[in-house]
């Protein structure tokens, strides 16, 4: 999937590779199953720490995609988390990038709330 | 250096077919044909061209016509920019699983290379994008002129090798080897490498590269190289979501960005990526050396190295480790 214009190309995006690489090992296929639900649940939650910051919230998808959802109740489907930015450009209405100092405000003070709710404060 | 006896087996494409003059069985000509994706980017273009030779040469090994290749070399016209060839191979469902892109390899006269680097912005993004540079008419330069180019190149490139070509001469094996530096080889011995009482040492940060003067400070201040390591290992998700971000705000500024990750295995993850193309990431059984430390350029263009720095100390909650840098090619 190309990062900028989120053009299919029919190739796994090299965020997920591990993942696919890991199918050609020799391994049970539950073990591979459960290696590939936890990796998806993992990453997904990270996606949702930065996203959040947009209005924008990403769940799996039937194990395969994954949906991308504004508050206003738009949603679009997207083919891996690594190509979601231009859907979320879309959603969000602004840019997003991760140099912004307002998004590095907003992470830290979540940072900082989190860290204050974990000490009783 | 097509006759040598290490490129037997190497098919060569050549923009220029006729006038290369040579007789050799595995030389195929390439006119550059592109395809642009509909509202994609110019690092994603497929070289249509490229494909078709490519899957020839794969056909024709098959069927016997050709020995067992060890690599194709292929020739870009003078300021082209490779990123499109390394995305024809990454993308294509049959290349990708019988080609490996090992190389991007440079040329630069250095003769007038100076000046090009002043004038040309597409040779920057060469130098950036390349693993080997090669100096060619050093036979001819003026003394210093490969020393202050050298200088030059490591303040846009440090990890890549630099290897010189008098009289259009160089050993194959010397200019073909995968054997890369990951890592800036300056600080390789610097005060990173320990400490007397056991502690962990911050490393020293230095300026490597550029020239002297208020003309090299306005020219490589465009381009910025930033090595940078973690102060622990990384969480590759989180990495590659803010790595995938940062392309997609930013890709055509993010010249190159090369190295190795600690993401807590027993080996490396590699990273490699020119503009928004990037390899597909190998995930090594064990670190190459004894030094197990993430070590991670970015050469970008008018991102300087403090915004990539605030951007991954911003992120260190989900990544789970702090960047610090190691070597910059301006002050920070």
């Amino acid at each position: 999937m190309c990062v900028l214009c989120g053009e299919f190309v029919s190739q796994i995006h090299w965020t997920e590779r591990h993942i696919e690489d890991r199918a050609s090992v020799s391994e049970a296929r539950g073990d591979y199953h459960r290696f590939r639900r936890r990796d998806r649940f993992h990453r997904t939650k990270v996606a949702n720490e930065v996203l959040r910051h947009y209005g924008l919230q990403v769940r799996d998808w039937s194990g395969g995609k994954y949906i991308l959802r504004d508050k206003k109740g738009r949603s679009e489907l997207v083919q891996d988390l690594g190509s979601l930015w231009p859907a979320a450009r879309r959603l969000a209405s602004r840019p997003l990038d991760p140099l912004d100092p307002a998004l590095h405000a907003a992470l830290r003070e979540e940072a900082w709330c989190d860290g204050a709710s974990t000490n009783g404060g | 250096m097509l006759s040598a006896p290490a490129l037997t087996n190497t098919a060569v494409l050549v923009n220029e077919f006729g006038k290369v003059g040579l007789d050799h069985h595995l030389l195929r000509g390439a006119n550059e044909k592109t395809v642009l994706l509909e509202n994609g980017c110019l690092c994603c273009t497929t070289r249509e061209d490229l494909v078709g030779v490519l899957l020839e040469l794969l056909d024709e090994e098959g069927r016997g016509g050709i020995p067992t290749l060890d690599r194709v070399v292929v020739e870009t016209t003078g300021l082209a920019d490779p990123a499109p060839i390394l995305f024809t191979v990454f993308a294509h469902p049959v290349l990708q699983h019988h080609y490996r892109v090992d190389l991007v390899i440079s040329t630069i006269d250095t003769v007038n290379g100076q000046m090009h680097l002043d004038l040309n912005p597409e040779s920057n993004k060469q130098v950036a994008a390349a693993d080997v540079l090669v100096l060619t008419k050093t036979d001819i330069a003026e003394a210093g002129a490969p020393d202050a180019l050298r200088m030059r190149f490591r303040g846009i490139n440090p990890s890549a090798r630099i290897v010189e070509a008098p009289f259009g001469e160089v050993d194959p094996d010397e200019l073909l080897s995968t054997a890369v530096h990951w890592y800036p080889i300056e600080y390789r011995n610097s005060a990173y490498s320990g400490s007397a009482n056991g502690s962990t040492p911050v490393p020293d940060t230095f300026v490597v590269g550029g020239r002297t003067g208020d003309e090299s400070a306005r020219h490589t201040s465009q381009t910025h190289s930033t090595s940078l390591t973690f102060d622990g290992p990384v969480d590759w998700a989180a990495f590659g979501i803010w790595f995938s971000m940062l392309l997609y705000a930013r890709g055509e500024d993010v010249l190159r960005v090369k190295g190795l990750l600690d993401v807590g295995e027993a080996g490396p993850v590699l990273l490699n990526g020119v503009q928004h193309v990037v390899h597909p990431p190998g995930h090594l059984e064990e670190w190459p050396d004894e030094d197990r430390k993430t070590r991670v350029v970015f050469i970008t263009r008018g991102i300087r190295s403090e915004e990539l720095l605030a951007s991954l100390e911003a992120f260190r909650p989900l990544v789970g480790a702090g960047p610090r840098l190691l070597a910059a090619n301006a002050p920070v």
